[in-house]
C-alpha cells in the first residue's frame, strides 16, 4: 500500500501548530508556535489575543512545516484539522485555513476531535494497544475515555467544572506563582509536606471529576491565613493540593481499568507532564500489571502531530467532511 | 486577469469574481453567525457555476476590517491561505472605504459599523472618496459633532440598521476592485486584520 501523508492543523488554544505525519505514526515534521510569553502578561490565555495571534501566524507555520519536511502540498493526501473542543475564535483560524487548503488543492478535509488527538499522540511513540483507557488531563480538559479499537471510543467521564490544569493555574495564582504555574506547583509539591487539610473532590462512584471545590478550598485557605496574618507555607500547600489531585485522578482511573477489564492505560494532555502524577500512576500500574504509557513530553501539550496521527485513521475510515465543516467550542466524543 | 473579492467583516458574506472589468458573479448573503460554516462552500459553488478553479485567480482583494473581529479573521484567513498557496498578491481594503466607494451620491459619505456600547467604526469620505476623517473607533455623539462642524451634506451608510438616515450598504464589487487595483499588494503572510481596537485585556493592561 502507498504511504499516506496527512497535514495536521491545530489551533484550539494558544498554540499554532502544523505537522506532517506519515501513515499515522511516522512524524515527518512539526512546527509549534506557542503564544505562552504573550499570555503570561495577563495571567492566563486571553481568547481574543490568542485568535489574533493565530491569524498572524497561520500561513507562516504552514510554510515552515512544509519546508522542514522538504515537501509540497501536492504530496499531501489529506488535511486534518481540530474542529473542537477549544476556544471558538482560535479554532476558527485553523479551520478556515484547512478548508481553504482543501478547496484550493482539492484535498480531502478530515475533522479531528482534540481529545482524540491527545490519545493518539501515543501512536507517534508506539502503536496503541487495545482495548485501552485514556486519561486526558490538560488546561482545558479532564476526561476518561475507553477505546475498544481504533476510532471506537466511549467517554466514561469528564470534569463537571474546572479542568485539572485550570485548577493548577488558579491555585498557582493565589500563591503568587506566575502563569503557567502548574510546573512550579508540581516542583513545590515535591519539596513540601502535605499537612494542610483539603476536601476530597467528587467521590460519587461515577467517572466524573470536579475540581472547583478543591480550588475554592485552597483560595479560601490562603485568604483566611492572610487575614489572620499567618504566612502560608507554599511548598506544604502545593504538596497538600497535589496529593488530593493525584488521589482523585488515580483512584477513578484505576477503578475504570478494573471495571472494564482493561490492561492498557494512556495518560495524555499537558498535565501528563506533571512529575507527581507520573510517579503515582507508574507505581500503581506496576502493582496491578497495567501497561502504562505517557506521550513524550513534546507531544503532551497541544500539537498538530497528534491531529495528523489520528487524521490518518479517520481518513482511511472515510470520515472526511465537505467545506461546511464548522468548529465547536464544546463537543463530546462521539 | 481574474480577481477574487471577499468581505466577511459584518454579518454578510460579500464575494465576487471580477475578470477584465466585468463582474462574473457575486454573493451577497446574510449569514450572521454562520459565516464560518457557509462562506467557503458558497464560494466553492460560485466557482463551480462559473466552471472556474481557485487556481484561475490572479489576485485577491480582501476586506481587512474594521468590523466583527471573528468575521474579519474568517475573511483574512481564507484570503491569506489562498494567496499563499497560489503565490499570488493580496490587496487589503478597508470595509469603510469599500462602503464609501459603493455609494454613488455626490456628497460626503459616512460609512458606519456598530462597535457596541454607543461606539462606531466610522470614517468620513468626501465625494471623491478621499478621507476627511480616517477610519476610526469613535463615540456616536463625537461622530455627529464632527459632522455638524463640517457643515456638509452627507450620506450615512451601514450594512445593518443603525441610524434612521442610513442607507443600506450594497457593495459595488466591480467598482471596489476597480478603485483598488493599482494599490500596493502585500505578501500574504503579512496580511492581517485591522481591528482599530485593542482587546479589553490589552486596554486594561496598558491602563495600569
Amino acid at each position: 500500500m502507498n504511504d499516506i501523508y496527512i497535514l495536521g492543523i491545530e489551533s484550539s488554544c494558544d498554540e499554532t501548530s502544523v505537522s506532517i505525519v506519515k501513515n499515522g505514526y511516522d512524524e515527518i515534521a512539526t512546527v509549534i508556535l506557542s503564544q505562552i510569553d504573550i499570555h503570561k502578561n495577563f495571567g492566563g490565555v486571553v481568547p481574543e489575543i490568542a485568535s489574533r495571534n493565530h491569524v498572524q501566524n497561520i500561513t507562516i507555520v504552514i510554510e515552515e512545516c512544509l519546508t522542514k519536511a522538504h515537501m509540497t502540498m501536492k504530496e499531501i493526501d489529506a488535511i486534518a484539522v481540530t474542529y473542537g473542543p477549544g476556544l471558538i475564535g482560535s479554532l476558527l483560524v485553523g479551520l478556515e485555513a484547512a478548508k481553504t487548503l482543501s478547496f484550493v488543492y482539492k484535498k480531502p478535509l478530515v475533522p479531528v476531535h482534540h481529545i482524540l488527538g491527545h490519545i493518539y499522540a501515543n501512536n507517534l511513540v508506539k502503536p496503541l494497544k487495545f482495548p485501552l483507557i485514556s486519561l486526558v488531563i490538560s488546561g482545558g480538559h479532564t476526561e476518561l475515555v475507553f477505546m475498544q479499537d481504533h476510532l471506537k471510543f466511549q467517554k466514561l467521564g469528564a470534569t463537571l467544572d474546572d479542568a485539572v490544569g485550570e485548577c493548577y493555574d488558579k491555585v498557582a495564582r493565589v500563591m503568587n506563582i506566575p502563569y503557567p504555574g502548574g510546573p512550579i506547583v508540581d516542583q513545590y509539591a515535591h519539596e513540601g509536606k502535605p499537612n494542610y487539610k483539603l476536601p476530597i473532590p467528587l467521590d460519587d462512584g461515577s467517572f466524573n471529576f470536579s475540581f472547583s471545590g478543591l480550588k475554592s478550598a485552597v483560595i479560601n485557605l490562603v485568604h483566611n491565613e492572610q487575614q489572620r496574618g499567618n504566612e502560608i507555607n507554599k511548598k506544604n500547600l502545593a504538596a497538600s493540593f497535589q496529593n488530593v489531585v493525584i488521589e482523585t485522578l488515580t483512584h477513578k482511573t484505576m477503578q475504570a481499568l478494573e471495571k472494564y477489564h482493561v490492561k492498557n492505560l494512556i495518560v495524555a494532555g499537558g498535565v501528563a507532564a506533571n512529575k507527581g502524577i507520573r510517579e503515582k500512576f507508574t507505581l500503581l500500574c506496576e502493582k496491578s500489571g497495567i501497561d502504562l504509557s505517557f506521550p513524550e513530553m513534546k507531544y503532551c501539550t497541544d500539537n498538530a502531530a497528534m491531529i495528523a496521527a489520528v487524521g490518518y485513521y479517520l481518513f482511511r475510515a472515510g470520515k472526511t467532511s465537505n467545506l461546511e465543516l464548522n468548529s465547536k467550542s464544546t463537543s463530546d466524543l462521539k | 486577469m481574474k480577481c477574487f473579492y471577499l468581505d466577511t467583516s459584518t454579518s454578510y458574506l460579500y464575494a465576487g469574481i471580477v475578470s477584465n472589468n466585468e463582474l462574473l458573479y457575486e454573493i451577497k448573503d446574510k449569514l450572521d453567525n454562520n459565516l464560518s460554516t457557509f462562506s467557503l462552500s458558497l464560494i466553492e459553488k460560485m466557482f463551480d457555476e462559473l466552471n472556474l478553479s481557485p487556481n484561475d485567480i490572479d489576485t485577491i482583494v480582501v476586506v481587512n476590517g474594521p468590523g466583527s473581529f471573528t468575521g474579519v479573521r474568517i475573511g483574512i484567513t481564507i484570503a491569506k491561505t489562498w494567496a499563499w498557496a497560489l503565490n499570488i498578491p493580496i490587496i487589503p481594503v478597508s470595509s469603510l472605504y469599500a462602503m464609501a466607494v459603493s455609494c454613488d451620491k455626490n456628497i460626503f459619505k459616512v460609512p458606519i459599523i456598530d462597535a457596541r456600547r454607543n461606539y462606531y467604526y466610522a470614517a468620513i469620505y468626501d465625494k471623491n472618496n478621499n478621507a476627511v476623517l480616517s477610519d476610526c473607533y469613535i463615540q456616536r455623539d463625537k461622530l455627529f459633532n464632527y459632522l455638524e462642524q463640517l457643515n456638509q451634506d452627507y450620506q450615512i451608510i451601514s450594512s445593518v440598521f443603525l441610524e434612521n438616515a442610513a442607507m443600506q450598504y450594497n457593495p459595488d464589487i466591480l467598482k471596489i476592485v476597480e478603485y483598488t487595483k493599482n494599490w500596493n499588494t502585500i505578501n500574504p503572510h503579512a496580511v492581517n486584520p485591522n481591528y482599530l481596537k485593542l482587546t479589553e485585556a490589552e486596554e486594561k493592561f496598558s491602563g495600569n
